[in-house]
């Protein structure tokens, strides 16, 4: 770990964007920390005094703590569907010398042109009880009964990992871009397996760019609010939909600050981890 | 060049006039959907006719319209606000709502006084109820009361509402009183929504959601508002009505006047015309909405199918305050035993 001397320009030039994040983002969400202490009575508002209650029953109670849990095996599941699917999808887009390979690129981000509520309820026209999907499972004679894919789990994991994918094959594209053919076939000439070559000199050299893509598309679905509404309904809830509830349907402010800002600790919590993973895993390589 | 000019000062005067303070405007928080076009003709129209002031509509349900005032607190950007009574109550309970002055309003002492805050500070401005709405072309012996509900005829052929919407809420004091219980023990209530839920096809979240499902066959009855099936009803919805015979439950949607509200005087003027008998009468035809003032006369088809006059006593107004202050442990047992 070699000492440097922190370069006046690039903080300089950090300046602005610090600013605007201060002021938009880690004030306003500091304002909640003094709600999310107070008491709420039902049918009074906000009370007045300092209590931790809502910390309390959101890390004891066995309900939330089920919907926590689920928001973040919803995050992580869809991060490494994500990853499985985005990996050699990106990979392809970045190695192909093909001269449509500027529009395959196109196809893949296309999705995102569309408002995302549109998008969503694409997906409930294909997974309702009487969709698409069950017409055709129950047309080819698969299944009798229709199968339950949305208000569930599933139904959340499949909307969340179509409508994320192009944000992790975007960042992946970039990243393997920047890994020079060269090395590959330097790995070849040396010997290398062409399994060999990616599991040993491309996987590690595109780690950056998987944590990254992995930071985004977790953040993006544990804080995912429409497609959890819409794909998930009243009755199967994740954390975004509890707090809209906390905030919009029973005006409990106290509650729903103290799950939010729950939440952000252990997503960044999380990231925290990770960040430490994938930094050993490319330092070893 | 000079074109960019030009395009540069129509901008800026563009943006201009929406900065002009209204010492004619009225700016309301009002739910939306048919409701909003009907208060339009009925209230909207003729106040702007009389006063020469400009009404702007806000969206919002009345949650949503409770949290706009409170976050605003002091300093509201609307001047009237339109909230059912039971969410009504915990906002005056916060100390957001202005008093009216009785003396600007000429239609006051024909209004239902059950209808009227005692402090003034909310006033009723239709009757509607949760009821049961059925598909008269599906169901030969429509349900004719709560009890019916869990008859094994109906089984998956039912939506109930979400304890979000207010049908939910109700729907769950008209089971407890059903089985022993009442608004402030709904213990039984529970018990039998458990029951029934099994054979639920759906719990709704937003009103409208029923006529989706009635027009595609998922559900022959629902539990739903007056209101919205004689709308429906007039739109080619194959939906009835039935009060049923334990009591439909009474919603009391009321409007309001924040504190340092900026056009108080305006918002006196248009709550006057909303509670007129014409406006009341207007909004009856229209929107199927029961009137609060006492003068409203309604030909009798129109009687049978809104809260007026003697069926307004049949109707159970749950209390507002008791409501209020129950609703979130309520939402917390739905979440876990309903919901799940």
């Amino acid at each position: 770990m070699a000492e440097r001397r922190q370069d006046p320009t690039a903080l300089l030039l950090l300046l602005p964007l610090s600013l605007l994040l201060l002021a938009a983002f880690v004030l306003p969400v500091a304002g909640l920390v003094p709600t999310s202490l107070r008491p709420y009575i039902a049918g009074r508002g906000i009370g007045e005094g300092w209590t931790l209650q809502h910390y309390v029953l959101a890390l004891t109670d066995a309900f939330y703590l089920e919907v926590l849990a689920r928001t973040i095996g919803l995050g992580l599941t869809v991060t490494m569907l994500t990853l499985l699917i985005g990996y050699p999808l990106a990979y392809i887009l970045a190695r192909s010398t093909s001269p449509f390979r500027h529009w395959l690129t196109l196809l893949v981000i296309f999705p995102m042109l569309l408002n995302l509520v549109v998008r969503t309820f694409g997906w409930i026209a294909l997974l309702a009880r009487r969709g698409l999907v069950n017409q055709w499972l129950i047309g080819l004679g698969i299944t009798d009964e229709p199968i339950r894919l949305m208000f569930n789990f599933t139904g959340l994991l499949i909307g969340l990992t179509h409508i994320f994918l192009p944000v992790m094959v975007l960042v992946l594209l970039a990243v393997i871009q920047n890994i020079p053919v060269d090395v590959e076939d330097a790995a070849a000439t040396l010997g290398a397996s062409r399994v060999n070559v990616f599991a040993n000199v491309v996987l590690p050299m595109s780690a950056p760019g998987i944590l990254a893509g992995s930071i985004l598309v977790f953040v993006l679905t544990v804080s995912a609010l429409v497609t959890p509404r819409l794909l998930g309904g009243p009755t199967y809830k994740v954390v975004s939909t509890l707090v809209y509830e906390q905030f919009l349907q029973l005006l409990n402010w106290p509650a729903g600050s103290a799950l939010a800002l729950l939440m952000t600790a252990i997503v960044l919590l999380l990231l925290w981890l990770g960040a430490r993973l994938a930094r050993r895993w490319e330092a070893g390589a | 060049m000079r074109i960019r000019g030009c395009l540069g000062v129509a901008a800026l005067l563009g943006v201009a006039p929406l900065a002009a303070p209204g010492a004619q405007e009225l700016n309301v928080a009002i739910f939306g959907g048919s409701f909003v076009d009907n208060v339009r003709t009925c209230v909207v129209e003729p106040f702007q006719r009389a006063s020469g002031a400009r009404v702007n509509f806000v969206l919002g349900n009345s949650v949503q319209n409770a949290a706009r005032l409170r976050a605003t607190r002091g300093r509201p950007d609307v001047d009237l606000a339109y909230m059912d009574s039971q969410v009504a109550v915990q906002v005056k309970a916060e100390g957001l709502l202005d008093q009216v002055d009785a003396a600007k309003l000429t239609n006051l002492p024909d209004i239902y006084p059950s209808a009227v805050d005692p402090d003034r500070r909310w006033i009723g401005y239709m009757y509607a109820a949760t009821a049961i709405a059925y598909n008269p072309r599906e169901l030969r012996t429509p349900p004719q009361a709560w009890a019916d509900l869990w008859a094994p005829g109906l089984r998956g052929k039912l939506a109930l509402g979400d304890i979000s919407a207010t049908s939910g809420q109700h729907f769950l004091i008209a089971a407890a009183r059903l089985n022993g219980g009442s608004v402030e023990n709904v213990e039984p209530g529970f018990r039998a929504i458990r029951e029934l839920r099994p054979h639920v096809v759906t719990l709704y979240t937003q009103a409208d959601q029923v006529v989706q499902l009635i027009e595609r066959g998922d559900i022959a009855a629902a539990v739903w508002f007056s209101d919205r099936v004689g709308a429906a009803a007039r739109n080619g919805v194959p939906v009835a009505l039935v009060f049923p015979r334990e009591g439909a439950i009474g919603i009391l949607p009321t409007f309001s006047i924040p504190q340092g509200a900026r056009s108080k005087d305006l918002a006196e003027q248009y709550m006057d015309r909303a509670l007129s008998v014409d406006s009341q009468r207007c909004l009856a035809e229209r929107q199927y909405a029961g009137p609060t003032n006492r003068k409203v006369e309604l030909p009798e088809a129109l009687a049978a199918l809104v809260p007026y006059r003697e069926s307004i006593d049949r109707l159970y107004f749950p209390p507002a305050e008791i409501v209020a202050q129950s609703l979130p442990a309520w939402t917390d047992r739905w979440n876990r035993e309903i919901a799940r």
